[in-house]
Formats: structure tokens, C-alpha cells, sequence
């Protein structure tokens, strides 16, 4: 009981507004497992050990540099990339003229994942999702009259991050600009694409000394070039709460020291060069407290490697609105959303920010949706006056304690994972991803049970939802132009030389040579992306990631007494006794888009509602997928895309359907599909479209009723 | 649904995969009228099957079964070998749901268009399990696959179910799982004809030695099954795809030897033997469940069973003499 003077004066107040109610109601657990009291005193503060400390000082709670936006705001970084390198170069120097500060590119898919843009595999990939980069031409396209010397470039790479970092370090070489002056950030955070996002190349073992070798590398000859950025960014979109995210993305950056480190380098050589990338969400106080208690919880954690130079220890972050936040239906709220997270994020500390555009639900962003985006920043900078005061909530009675409780929380976690043996091993064990997956599922059984409220999806819906604006698409023929240019290169280029420098690259893999340095030839004779990479695959492999799956996680979110649950396992047994078995579907990713976080809740949900699922495995081709269809004999074939492939590869797996005889099995759709392309995806034969927001139970029950009428009258 | 069983039967023989698909579906079903359809086309399906190798394999949790049938059941295609896999997954018993995540982990082979996998769910009984890939497996061998490979998971009961339907039943292993011989039970070493101690790989290749020589002691406490052939133990690296071929090698081996000594055969016919024994017990017990009279009287006993005023024994005794009479 606080002894506050009048705590009990207002705890009778209280309680006599409450009509009745128990007073204890007004407790909230969050879904962090954090218990949320409804007032917060000064007896919170007490013992606190992130209260009272100064900006720019140890343990930094307070942001990373003294003088924090009072001196100089954030920096404005939009992220975006999109079809040819040419689209996306025309696209950022607009940017940079109304205001934007630096970069961030975008690439699409087959690029992360090292394939160039001729083959087979990535058919629907190229171009979709972010810029195509097949070489060192593309690259200097890209960077067009943009002064490298002076633009600090943040890529998010991390598959590919060997051929398209020695593209980038080569332009510049083109444009004049020596290693030194290259300032910028590398995402180059393999770990986290093992756990979420799922752009790799090889096995963690060869990745993680591919990291090495770039910190190696930069260390020498880029010293002013982040080298890393550990991101929880794609573990908050892939579902973790805010202190999964914090904590998995802490020891991730144990593991990255480590690594330096037995590569034999100091850790103040490296430590300072580390920075961070945070996911923001809805959760307004809660990811205000998350980055300052990564902060504190970043020294602390350093202080075990000794590091001379304080700036070793201090966590220096991007922060990107959630993508997974915005809603497809009543889509305007999403500036809305956007403009509260990138409060968020200013009022937690960050040093960079991203804000999403209000269409990214449906398509990718138009020069429209994107001024909007880049001003909501633009006015909290210049017209809120909000920069003028450093960590305005410092002392706030409840962000310090909410600060104290994520830091506890997200130790317990961190303590886990050490004591698993680091991260990599955490990995291996799967526990991580499944703490995601399970954060995931339960998130999603909120929803659909109108817990956790989601405007215009769950909650006041619009009864028409028309689209007024603009959507971007992007034109077929990039791939055509992209293998025409890559022709183009093979025909006129010195094979010879090429053929020696890759040889020479994939003696280094074999050699232990750093393989930057060792691409950095071959990258200048003019060999593709794809082929550094396979260079290395030879010695390396390619790595194939094995899916496991959560049960019970969806269901246990609903009271057992829940009549939605209830309804639906009444209708999959009806169908089982009906049928003879249960309604078969089997969910699959085509192409290289390896966001799966949809398929698992839907995998996990729907197997929870007594359907039974068959998971395909990342980067299917339509044609493998057709084929484990109809040897699992489905009823249903689920296809989720979210990055823009859905208009070749779901009409793409209908026809393979049909080629293999298995016309009668129905294929449904789901992920980021703009509605203008529904009608396209109806026609092609495509039974169902679920677009984001779509509740798990709702549907599920269109799943069935469809199978239902498909298969007629039961006997 | 077609219902004419020629339809099934002509496209089976054809090796059409779809038709193979969908007779597993009929033999899978819990309608009867499936299931009458299924027996007919079994009957008519059984003078073109037994001409396989009939693997089971299975192992604890982790051993990395799936990757392991990925990587061997290639070498196997690539021996110019036909493939069919029947993965059996349990069910969540509270929703009677599942996840088939099998095929996630067999990406190679799942791709080859010399192999057909096909994960099951339990669906919450493991004796219908039993039946089920009983005859898909025969199903599978009318389409003409020369290996049949049955993946059970490692723990329950369904292990013993398989070894009694196979030729050759291999338990997969790791080393470093603490206490070697944890989690794997006797009884499951005394049906196996050969251990494999998976990822024999990187820095585990001293351990996998080690773990071999360890199952090696312990199976020789165990007295052979058939004094022809004492069980080995072997290692092997899913992953890199090394000591693969040695395997199958001494499965090949072990069947010339028990085909030489007329044992597969003999092994194969107490099989038949063992399975109608189960089918007769199955069908008494669901014929006694079913009898009228049972219906009628079971749960007053059970009432007075549970109230301890009537001993089980007394209970089991009366209920039986009411169906003799």
C-alpha cells in the first residue's frame, strides 16, 4: 500500500466511481506479461536504478548524446526502393530535395537472397518489394549524381550483404569517393533472418563469419561506416511483444560482439560502429520505455568485454513505424497510427526514423503517400516545438517504472539465452522463434475477439470502403529490362577476368580471407550479385530452414467457454463425420518472400479450430507446391503473399494445379494484395482473397463454407 | 467423388499420382462407405503389391528424422530407386486439428518427381493408424515405388505398430543428448535392426563415434531377434549427406540374407499373421462396445464400480455373462 498522504483518500474516491465494479479491475496485464496499475506515485521511483542519469552519460536511459534534438533532431530516413534502380534513383532525389536527410535502400528479394534477376527461381520476385540490383551498374544507376562523400546510405541487406556492399563501396570508388569517407549504415544482421524474415543464403556458421569479416573489413577502412544494425524491427512485425523484441535483439548484438571478438578484435575497435534498429508499435508508453530500457540494458550488457571507450556501450538506434500496424480497410487511419508511433519514437530517443505511408497495407508507396509520410516527421520537428526539451518524460513517474519493468523482464529473457549457450544456439534450439510465433498467435486470437481493438478492422468498419487515391504498381517488364542489362554486361565484359577474381573469392571462403576485400575485384571486372554469391555457395551451401510450428497458443487466448471457438470446432467436426476426415489445407509461400508470420497463425489458429495443415516450405515454386498439394490430397491450397508477387505466382500455382490433375482443388489467397487486383486473381480462377485484417475465424468459415460447396451434399 | 473402384484401382497401376493421392484419402477415411471402397481396392490392388523394401524409421525428437529421410531418400532416387514416404503426425487432441509440417523438411525429395510423401495425421488413434499405413503402404507399392519409407514420431506407442509392418525397422540417434540412451525405451532397441547415430558432423563427429560404441555395448546385452544378423550400429551426417550410402548397404545387405534364409518371407507372413489377431480384437472389442446388451447394462456398472459398491472383477464377469447367453 502507498504511503502517500492521501493515497487512500483517492483510492475511496476511486473506488466509489467505479460503481461497483472492483476496484482491482482497473489493473491491465499486458500482453508483455507486464501489470499495468492505473495511477503511478513517486514510492514507484523508488529504487530504481534508471532514474536520474543524464543524457550522454552512463547508462544513457536518458538518449546516447547530450545535447539529444535540443542540438539537432533525428535524422529523416525513409526507406524505399522500388522496381529499376533508375524508378528508385528518381524517387530519392525528389526525397532529398523536400527535406529528407539520408538514405535507405530497399531491395527486392531476389537480390537478398542472391539470386540475379534471370533466374528461374525468382520469376516473381524482381523488382516487387525493392530496387533490383544484379551489379556494380545497377549500383551506380542508383547513386546517380547523389555525392556518396556526403550522403550517408543505410541498405538493408543482410543475405546478399558481401556482393551488394562491395557494389556500393565500387560505385564509389566510380564516383571518385575513397573507403574512408563512406558514411552509412549495413543492416547486416543475419541473425534475426534466421528467426523472422527469412533472406538468406548460407548456414548460420558461414554467415556469422561473413559478419565478422565485415566488421573486419569497415573497422580498417570505412571508420566512419556502421557496420552492423541489429534489428528487432522484423521480429515486433513477425509478432514479438516489446520485450521479446528488446531482449532477443540484445542478445543478438552478445552474439555479433562475440564474434568480433574471436575474430581477434578489440571491442573498442568495433563496439562504437554497432548501432540499432527498433520496430515501433501502437503500444505508446510501453515503446517509449523499450528504448530507454535498451539503453540501459545495451551498457550494462557491454560492460563484461571491458571497453575502454565509452562510446563502446552506448546503443545508438533507427526506428521504424510497424508496417503490420497499418490496416488495409478505412486506410487514412494509418497516418494517424503512423504520426502516434513516430511520437513514440522521438519521445523514446531515436537517432533515425522511418515513417510508413498510409497505402502500404495495399500497394507501395506513391510520391503522394510518401510526402505525407516524410511530413508527418517534418511537423513534429519543426512545428510541435517538442525538440527543445531532452527526454521530456524522464522522471515520469510511470515511464520510469515501465522502463524498470522491461528491463527486468527482457534480463529474465536474455539470462535464457545465455544460459542456451548465445544466440546462434538459442536459435538452433528454435526457442526464440517459437516465444515469436506464440506472441503471434495469441495477438491474433485478440483481435478476432474484438480484445485488442484495431479501428475500421475489428471496431467501427466502414460499410463501403472505397479507394480514392492512387496505387503504384509496378510494371512487368523491370525483369525484362533487368535481364536485358545483365546480357549486356556478360556480353562486353572481361570473362576472363571475372572467371579469376570469383576463383580467387571462393578460395578466401575456403581460406578463411576476408571476404569483402576478396569481392572487391570481382565486383570491378563486373560479376553479377549472383554470382559472387554462388562463388561462396560452393564452399558455403545454401541453407534450408526448417519449420516448425506452435499448437494451442490461438485457442488458449479464448475462454474455454468462448462460443466462436466452440461454433468452429462444431463445424470441423461435422465436416469430419461428414467426410471421413478433417478439412485439409495446406499454406505455402512461393517465390522468395520469406515473411511467414501470416502462414504460421494461420497454420497454428486453423489446426486449433480441428483443421488439419500442411505447411509448405519457404521459396516454393508454384509447380512444387501443386505437387505437395495433391500428394496430401487438400481441399484447399492457402497462397500468402506480401510482396507484391501474388499476380504471377497465385494464378501461376492454379495452372500448375490443373496441369497435374488437380483442377477440384480450391486455392485461396492472402497477405498484402491491393483490392484492385482481386477481380484479376477471381478470374484466374483464385476462390477467396483474405487482405490484411481479415479475422482468423471469419476466415476460417469462408474456407469451409467454400470446401462445403465445392464438395456438394455429404452422404 | 468417383465411386467406382476401377477408377482408382486403373490409375493406381498407372502410377498416376493423383489417383495414388486420393485412393490413401479413401483408405484414411472414417466413413464406412469409404472404407468398404478402399477394401475392394485394396483386394484388388494386393496380387501387385509386396515388392518393396519396407523402411521404418523413427528416433526421439531432434534426431533430425525428416532431414535424414530428406537426404537418403535422394541418394536413394539418384540410385535410380522409386520413393514413397508416409509420414504419420500426431494430432492435438484437444482440437482434433494438426499440423503436417513434414514435408518442410524434406525439400529435396519433396521436389523429385521420383518420390510421393505423404504426412498423416493420427487423428488421435494410433490403432487406426495402424490400418491406415498398413495399406497406403501397399497402395504405394501397386503404384510401382520400390522403397517404402514409414516415419513414425519417437515417442508413443506407434513404433512397435510400424516395426510390425516393415522389413527393416532403423532408429535414428543423436549423440550429446545428455544421457545416451535417455528417452529411447528397451523395447523399441530390441525391434530395431539397425541404430543410426545422426549429425556425425562438424565438432559432434568425436561424440557420434562415442555414442555408437555406447548403443554397440548396450545392444549387445540384447539377444538378437535372429541369429543371422545382430543389429549395427552406424553414423551418419544428414546434413552433408555422408555415411548414407553405408546405410543402405546394410539394408540391402540384411535383406539378401533374409530373403537367402527365407526370414522375409517368413517375417512377412507372421505379420500377416500378428495383423489378424489385431484386426479380430479391434472388431470384437468395437462388436462388444456396440452390443445392445453392453450398452445397456455398462454404465450402471460403472456407476457401482465407481461408488466401490461392486468389485471390477464381479462387474467385467457379469457383463460377459450376459453376452454369452
Amino acid at each position: 500500500m502507498p504511503h502517500h498522504p492521501d493515497y487512500q483518500k483517492w483510492e475511496a474516491l476511486a473506488t466509489k466511481l467505479m460503481k461497483g465494479k472492483p476496484f482491482s479491475s482497473l489493473q491491465w496485464q499486458t500482453p508483455e506479461g507486464i501489470s499495468i496499475k492505473p495511477l503511478y506515485t513517486a514510492e514507484d521511483l523508488e529504487g530504481l536504478d534508471n532514474v536520474n542519469s543524464l543524457p550522454g552519460l552512463p547508462p544513457y536511459v536518458r538518449g546516447p548524446v547530450a545535447t539529444m534534438y535540443a542540438g539537432r533532431p533525428w535524422t529523416i530516413r525513409q526507406y524505399a526502393g522500388f522496381s529499376t534502380a533508375r524508378e528508385s534513383n528518381e524517387f530519392y532525389r525528389k526525397a532529398l530535395a523536400a527535406g529528407q536527410k539520408g538514405l535507405s535502400v530497399a531491395f527486392d528479394l531476389a537480390t537478398h537472397r542472391g539470386y540475379d534477376s534471370d533466374h528461374p527461381r525468382v520469376t516473381g520476385d524482381v523488382g516487387k518489394a525493392g530496387v533490383a540490383i544484379d551489379s556494380v551498374e545497377d549500383m551506380k544507376i542508383l547513386f546517380d549524381e547523389i555525392p556518396l562523400d556526403q550522403m550517408s546510405v543505410s541498405m538493408t541487406m543482410n543475405g546478399a550483404v558481401i556482393p551488394i556492399l562491395a557494389s556500393y563501396i565500387v560505385a564509389a570508388e566510380e564516383q571518385g569517393v575513397s573507403h574512408e569517407k563512406l558514411t552509412g549504415t549495413i543492416q547486416n544482421d543475419i541473425l534475426k533472418e534466421y528467426l523472422t524474415r527469412n533472406t538468406f543464403i548460407y548456414p548460420p556458421g558461414p554467415s556469422m563469419r561473413i559478419v565478422a569479416d565485415i566488421i573486419g573489413f569497415c573497422s580498417k577502412n570505412m571508420p566512419r561506416y556502421n557496420t552492423i544494425s541489429i534489428s528487432g524491427y522484423h521480429m515486433m512485425e513477425a509478432g514479438a511483444n516489446s520485450v521479446l523484441q528488446v531482449a532477443f535483439t540484445m542478445a543478438d548484438g552478445l552474439e555479433y560482439v562475440r564474434t568480433a571478438l574471436r575474430a581477434g578484435m578489440n571491442i573498442d575497435e568495433f563496439a562504437p560502429r554497432l548501432s540499432f534498429f527498433f520496430g515501433i508499435g501502437m503500444n505508446f508508453f510501453m515503446d517509449i520505455a523499450m528504448l530507454r530500457a535498451a539503453r540501459f540494458l545495451w551498457h550494462r550488457l557491454l560492460q563484461q568485454f571491458e571497453p575502454k571507450d565509452p562510446r563502446s556501450s552506448i546503443l545508438r538506434t533507427h526506428c521504424q513505424t510497424s508496417g503490420w500496424s497499418l490496416t488495409q480497410q478505412d486506410p487514412y487511419n494509418n497516418i494517424i497510427r503512423t504520426t502516434l508511433e513516430a511520437l513514440t519514437s522521438v519521445l523514446g530517443g531515436t537517432q533515425s526514423l522511418h515513417t510508413n505511408s498510409f497505402d502500404e497495407a495495399i500497394g507501395l508507396p506513391t510520391d503522394f503517400s510518401a510526402r505525407i509520410a516524410r511530413n508527418t516527421q517534418i511537423i513534429i520537428q519543426e512545428e510541435s516545438e517538442i525538440c527543445h526539451v531532452i527526454d521530456p518524460l524522464g522522471g515520469s513517474y510511470y515511464v520510469e517504472s515501465l522502463t524498470n519493468s522491461i528491463i527486468n523482464e527482457a534480463q529474465k529473457i536474455i539470462d535464457e539465452v545465455e544460459s542456451l549457450g548465445g544466440m546462434a544456439k538459442a536459435i538452433e534450439s528454435g526457442m526464440p522463434k517459437m516465444r515469436i510465433e506464440e506472441s503471434a498467435a495469441r495477438k491474433q486470437a485478440r483481435i478476432d475477439q474484438g480484445l485488442d481493438v484495431i479501428v475500421g478492422v475489428n471496431k467501427y468498419q466502414l460499410k463501403d470502403e472505397k479507394i480514392d487515391f492512387e496505387i503504384r504498381e509496378v510494371p512487368a517488364s523491370v525483369r525484362d529490362e533487368q535481364v536485358d542489362r545483365l546480357r549486356r554486361i556478360r556480353g562486353t565484359r572481361d570473362q576472363a577476368a571475372v572467371d579469376r577474381a570469383l576463383a580467387e573469392l571462393t578460395k578466401a571462403a575456403e581460406d578463411g580471407g576476408n571476404l569483402l576485400a576478396a569481392a572487391l575485384p570481382a565486383i570491378r571486372a563486373r560479376a553479377t550479385v549472383g554470382e559472387v554469391s554462388d562463388a561462396m555457395e560452393k564452399v558455403f551451401g545454401r541453407f534450408v530452414s526448417t519449420t516448425r510450428c506452435i499448437s494451442g497458443a490461438y485457442a488458449s487466448e479464448f475462454q474455454a467457454t468462448s462460443e466462436t471457438l466452440a461454433q468452429l470446432r462444431g463445424r470441423t467436426e461435422a465436416f469430419l463425420q461428414g467426410n471421413g476426415r478433417r478439412p485439409r489445407m495446406l499454406v505455402t509461400k512461393m517465390g522468395q518472400d520469406g515473411h511467414d508470420r501470416g502462414i504460421k497463425v494461420i497454420a497454428s489458429a486453423y489446426a486449433d479450430l480441428g483443421f488439419d495443415i500442411d505447411i509448405g516450405p519457404l521459396f516454393q515454386t508454384p509447380q512444387e507446391a501443386a505437387k505437395m498439394a495433391i500428394e496430401n490430397d487438400v481441399h484447399v491450397v492457402g497462397a500468402s503473399s506480401l510482396t507484391a508477387g501474388h499476380k504471377t505466382l497465385v494464378p501461376a500455382l492454379v495452372e500448375e494445379l490443373k496441369k497435374q490433375g488437380g483442377e477440384d482443388i480450391l486455392v485461396v489467397a492472402g497477405g498484402i494484395i491491393p483490392p484492385v487486383d482481386y477481380d484479376y486473381l477471381y478470374e484466374r480462377g483464385v476462390k477467396a482473397v483474405f487482405g490484411p485484417g481479415t479475422s482468423v475465424i471469419d476466415s476460417a468459415n469462408r474456407t469451409l463454407d467454400l470446401i462445403e460447396k465445392h464438395l456438394g451434399p455429404t452422404a | 467423388m468417383q465411386k467406382d473402384p476401377d477408377y482408382y484401382i486403373q490409375g493406381v497401376l498407372d502410377a498416376n499420382r493423383l489417383m495414388l493421392s486420393r485412393t490413401i484419402t479413401l483408405v484414411e477415411s472414417s466413413l464406412p462407405a469409404h472404407q468398404e471402397l478402399a477394401a475392394t481396392i485394396i483386394e484388388r490392388l494386393l496380387p501387385h503389391s509386396g515388392n518393396s523394401v519396407r523402411l521404418g524409421i523413427t528416433g526421439v525428437p531432434g534426431a533430425g528424422k525428416s532431414t535424414f529421410i530428406d537426404s537418403f531418400g535422394t541418394l536413394l532416387t539418384e540410385l535410380g530407386h522409386r520413393v514413397a514416404v508416409l509420414a504419420i503426425d500426431p494430432s492435438s487432441s484437444r482440437s482434433g486439428g494438426s499440423v503436417l509440417g513434414d514435408k518442410t523438411r524434406m525439400i529435396q525429395l519433396a521436389a523429385s518427381e521420383k518420390a510421393f510423401i505423404r504426412p498423416s495425421p493420427t487423428g488421435g488413434t494410433l490403432g487406426g493408424v495402424a490400418r491406415k499405413t498398413r495399406e497406403s503402404m501397399l497402395v504405394c507399392e501397386a503404384a510401382g515405388f520400390d522403397v517404402i519409407i514409414i516415419e513414425t514420431v519417437g515417442v508413443g506407442q506407434s513404433e512397435t505398430a510400424v516395426a510390425s509392418m516393415v522389413d527393416f525397422f532403423l532408429v535414428l540417434m543423436i549423440a550429446g543428448a545428455g544421457d545416451e540412451l535417455q528417452g529411447i525405451k528397451k523395447g523399441i532397441l530390441e525391434v530395431a535392426d539397425a541404430i543410426v547415430i545422426n549429425k556425425a558432423d562438424g565438432d559432434n563427429v568425436q561424440r557420434a563415434e562415442l555414442a555408437r560404441r555406447q548403443y554397440e555395448t548396450a545392444l549387445h546385452l540384447l539377444t538378437p531377434d535372429n541369429p543371422l544378423w545382430s543389429p549395427p550400429v552406424l553414423t551418419c551426417s544428414a546434413l552433408e549427406a555422408s555415411g548414407l550410402l553405408d546405410i543402405w548397404q546394410t539394408v540391402t545387405k540384411h535383406r539378401r540374407i533374409m530373403t537367402d534364409s527365407g526370414d522375409l518371407t517368413r517375417r512377412r507372413a507372421r505379420q500377416s499373421v500378428d495383423w489378424l489377431h489385431h484386426l479380430l480384437s479391434e472388431g470384437l472389442r468395437s462388436w462388444f462396445y456396440n452390443h445392445p446388451a453392453v450398452r445397456d447394462y455398462l454404465p450402471n456398472l460403472l456407476r457401482d464400480v465407481e461408488k466401490q459398491s461392486l468389485s471390477p472383477a464381479a462387474a467385467a464377469s457379469m457383463l460377459l455373462q450376459k453376452i454369452y447367453r
